[in-house]
């Protein structure tokens, strides 16, 4: 009796622990909701629907992207902190929804929302016209530097993690340089092709069609390390110019989730980067695999939100 | 040009059209609903479906322009003038038959443009420098005195608030917010469509509201007319001009068909030998913006398909179903996938034979619609508004924009000012001002960077001699 009670424990054990492993590879929710402020298309889009493509059979659930437009990312963000905290809503993350809740007085801030992962880094690279007289970013920098008020450099938009980054070369550098903001990266990229602009800043797969046919030149990449398609690309800091960007892509849900739920992301985040095919798709675009859990995604955002608040202050962007 | 690409290329047109007639429903608005239907399909069907739902658009936005008095799509502004005009002396049949025709000229005058001549145009469109922009902005501004209507003070109070409009949202040199009083929703700044709906669309319906003995229809014809070989005749220098005007804004990324048709509309006036016409149910009024709006379809995707840069928010969608199936537009598309760029000029030249033929089908029931009793018509559009607007983002902020514009219509038309300087400051307001501070921020505050760019001087010339003679005519007439 004691036996097979003490077999019967044991069993249950292990049904508790098989229930267990089942639980951590079943999703209790589907179909789990994307939220993303970008229209289909854009880049939070596509970054969902290549990830779903990968995290379907890893989490076993279904994804559905949904694309809440308007005010900025406000609306999306608004509604994902309005959904149940049971893990079936996720707002894609980036700086952006950051920069609106800095630049107006959304009903949801970035605060509103918990960050569950991060999962990518977009390096931000430095380019020119293939006919510049530039090689490297040093060169360019050391022109304005040596030139004041002669030295032209571009960003996209304007209240921009890029016109922050070149901002804060200027600074370092100590070059007096006219940094000019553009609506969007196909203006700033006339504007480097004819010649108006000395140096652009934006993502690899902006400027892919430049770069391949021989257009445009890279000069530098604000990363921490050098990336592994573009080997010989020096990063700013080995040009001696301290400016690393760290333009992110995560998840965040409403506040509240379970724990299980945030350790059931973290582990399958980490095992989609690591699965060949997914890499392949990623490593196209250049994108740096940074697998990030929620305590760590928390720490990041709460970092990332002090840099830019104080970076906006600065431009007297934000009082 | 598989049969999947045809079909495809006919459904675009289709739901184009209906897209394109439904106001606040923008050509890229309705491109982008597609958009993720073309995940699963070839390359080509998909690039061809995107494309065709764009020509139908800019095409099915004039519809209700020339029947109820309100654009469907930006570039539509412009045929409301005469088109409206035409409709109201009942000929709403003709004017739609010129609108369907001339916008068949200018698909395939840009299509042909586009398919011979990408190479060269590239250039031009990599020749426009910020102060080349603003120069652009401005001739576009000049067109103000010609749609001023009887005064040119009460044009002119209505354009400043139109640029005034246009202030609103992140500045475009410091990324300050600017009279967004905290809302996330101005952060953007307003959009065109929505100011243009609530102008004409509501103020419209407010004014037949407030209008006496409306319960009867007005009388009209009921059939489609299609022009005739004397209207051909006198269309045809108009045409030269629209589909000369819809090259040039169309190549040059971020002016696109609003502007190409005001001015293709201000040109054909000062050509024609009937411009006292002009504004009271001219032909030429209406073929003259058709045909540009339609050339700008094809020579747009000049920058997209040579550059990689989307000269507008259509082309910029387009652009996004390219990168969906791994195609980049940009100068190597022509040899990495020389199918799908073919693929392409044949799913145009189909969506604009397609759009002909279908816009023979709904025409006729379109203009027995507007011919039913008042009290229906007038809620029926309403409502139709309303979602339209609504639908584009779920937003409520932005229909009560439209009402608002509309209420502020409705008042302008009371003081008998204009509304469409109006439309002209808040579509060139933001090109103008933002291309303007570029400039000043990369000569460091000198102003004779818009004398040394040679493009810009020669807009800048064109524009001044166009004002010049349009208030010299203003004075002698008075």
């Amino acid at each position: 009796m004691a036996l097979s009670r003490r077999t019967f424990l044991a069993a249950s054990a292990c049904m508790v622990a098989s229930g267990g492993v089942s639980a951590q590879t079943r999703y209790p929710v589907s179909p789990v909701t994307l939220v993303t402020h970008s229209s289909p298309g854009g880049g939070s889009d596509v970054f969902l629907r290549e990830l779903i493509k990968h995290l379907t059979p890893v989490m076993g659930t279904n994804f559905a992207v949904e694309n809440v437009r308007g005010g900025s990312g406000a609306a999306a963000v608004a509604k994902v902190a309005k959904a149940a905290p049971n893990g079936g809503m996720f707002y894609a993350t980036t700086p952006t929804y950051i920069q609106t809740s800095l630049l107006s007085k959304p009903e949801v801030g970035y605060d509103g929302l918990d960050p569950i992962v991060v999962v990518f880094l977009d390096p931000e690279v430095i380019y020119t016209r293939a006919e510049s007289p530039f090689k490297t970013l040093a060169e360019a920098v050391a022109y304005a530097k040596a030139n004041p008020g002669k030295g032209k450099w571009g960003a996209a938009n304007p209240a921009s993690l890029e016109r922050i980054a070149l901002e804060r070369m200027k600074k370092v550098a100590g070059a007096q340089a006219a940094v000019v903001s553009h609506e969007g990266g196909g203006d700033l990229m006339i504007n480097v092709l004819n010649g108006t602009l000395d140096i652009g800043i934006g993502e690899i797969q902006e400027i892919r069609a430049q770069l391949e046919a021989g257009k445009i030149r890279l000069l530098g990449v604000l990363t921490e390390k050098r990336l592994p398609d573009f080997a010989s690309l020096p990063t700013a800091r080995e040009q001696g110019l301290d400016v690393v960007v760290t333009k992110f892509r995560g998840l965040a849900g409403p506040k509240g989730i379970p724990d299980e739920i945030a350790a059931q992301w973290e582990r399958a985040i980490r095992q989609v980067l690591e699965s060949p095919a997914f890499k392949a798709e990623y490593a196209k675009d250049s994108l740096v695999p940074v697998p990030m859990g929620r305590v760590e995604a928390r720490a990041f955002v709460t970092k990332f939100a002090g840099e830019i608040t104080a970076n906006l202050r600065e431009l007297g962007v934000i009082k | 040009m598989n049969f999947e690409a045809l079909f495809a290329s006919l459904a675009g047109v289709i739901w184009g059209i209906f897209g394109g007639a439904l106001p606040g429903i923008s050509p890229s608005i309705a491109m982008a609903l597609l958009l993720p239907f073309t995940y699963g399909m070839e390359p080509v069907s998909a690039i061809v479906l995107l494309a065709s739902v764009y020509v139908g658009a800019e095409y099915g936005g004039s519809i209700p322009a020339i029947l109820i008095r309100t654009p469907g799509t930006n570039s539509a502004a412009a045929t409301t003038i005469d088109g409206y005009e035409m409709a109201r002396r009942g000929k709403a049949g003709e004017a739609l038959g010129i609108s369907l025709m001339c916008g068949l000229v200018g698909g395939l005058f840009g299509l042909l443009v586009l398919s011979t001549a990408t190479e060269p145009l590239a250039r031009v469109a990599l020749a426009f420098t910020p102060p080349a922009y603003c120069a652009l902005g401005i001739l576009g501004l000049s067109v103000i005195a010609s749609l001023s209507g009887g005064s040119l003070l009460k044009g002119l109070i209505a354009a400043f608030m139109g640029l005034m409009v246009a202030t609103v949202g992140t500045d475009p040199v410091s990324g300050v917010p600017r009279f967004t009083f905290g809302h996330a929703e101005l952060l953007g700044g307003i959009r065109p469509i929505l100011v243009m709906v609530g102008l004409f669309a509501v103020a419209e319906m407010l004014e037949q509201i407030s209008s006496p003995a409306w319960a009867k229809a007005d009388a009209r014809d009921t059939r489609l007319k299609l022009p005739g070989l004397a209207m051909w005749r006198r269309l045809w220098k108009t045409q030269v001009i629209g589909c000369s005007i819809g090259t040039l804004e169309g190549v040059t990324p971020g002016a696109g068909g609003t502007i190409a048709a005001f001015m293709a509309y201000n040109e054909a006036k000062r050509w024609s030998k009937h411009p006292e016409e002009f504004g009271k149910g001219s032909p030429e009024g209406v073929a003259a913006p058709e045909c540009a709006n339609n050339v700008v379809t094809g020579t747009a995707l000049v920058p997209l398909l040579s550059l990689g840069i989307p000269g507008s928010n259509s082309a910029a969608v387009l652009l996004g179903g390219f990168m969906i199936h791994g195609l980049i537009p940009g100068p190597l598309l022509f040899q990495k996938a020389p199918e799908v760029v073919y693929g392409l000029y044949w799913g145009l030249l189909s969506a604009n034979l397609f759009m002909v033929l279908v816009g023979l089908v709904i025409l006729n029931p379109c203009i027995w619609l507007v011919n039913r009793p008042k009290p229906y018509l007038i809620a029926f559009i309403l409502a139709l508004v309303c979602t339209g607007v609504y639908a584009i983002d779920q937003s409520l902020f932005d229909l009560g924009l439209v009402l608002g514009a509309g209420v502020v219509g409705y008042a302008m038309r009371r003081f008998g000012v204009p509304v469409l300087p109006m439309v002209l400051g808040v579509v060139l307001g933001f090109l103008v001002e933002s291309n303007y501070r570029r400039s000043l921020v990369l000569s460091g505050g000198d102003h004779a960077v818009f004398m040394q760019d040679p493009v810009a001087l020669g807009l800048l010339a064109v524009a001044f001699v166009l004002t010049a003679y349009s208030l010299m005519r203003e004075f002698r007439t008075k």
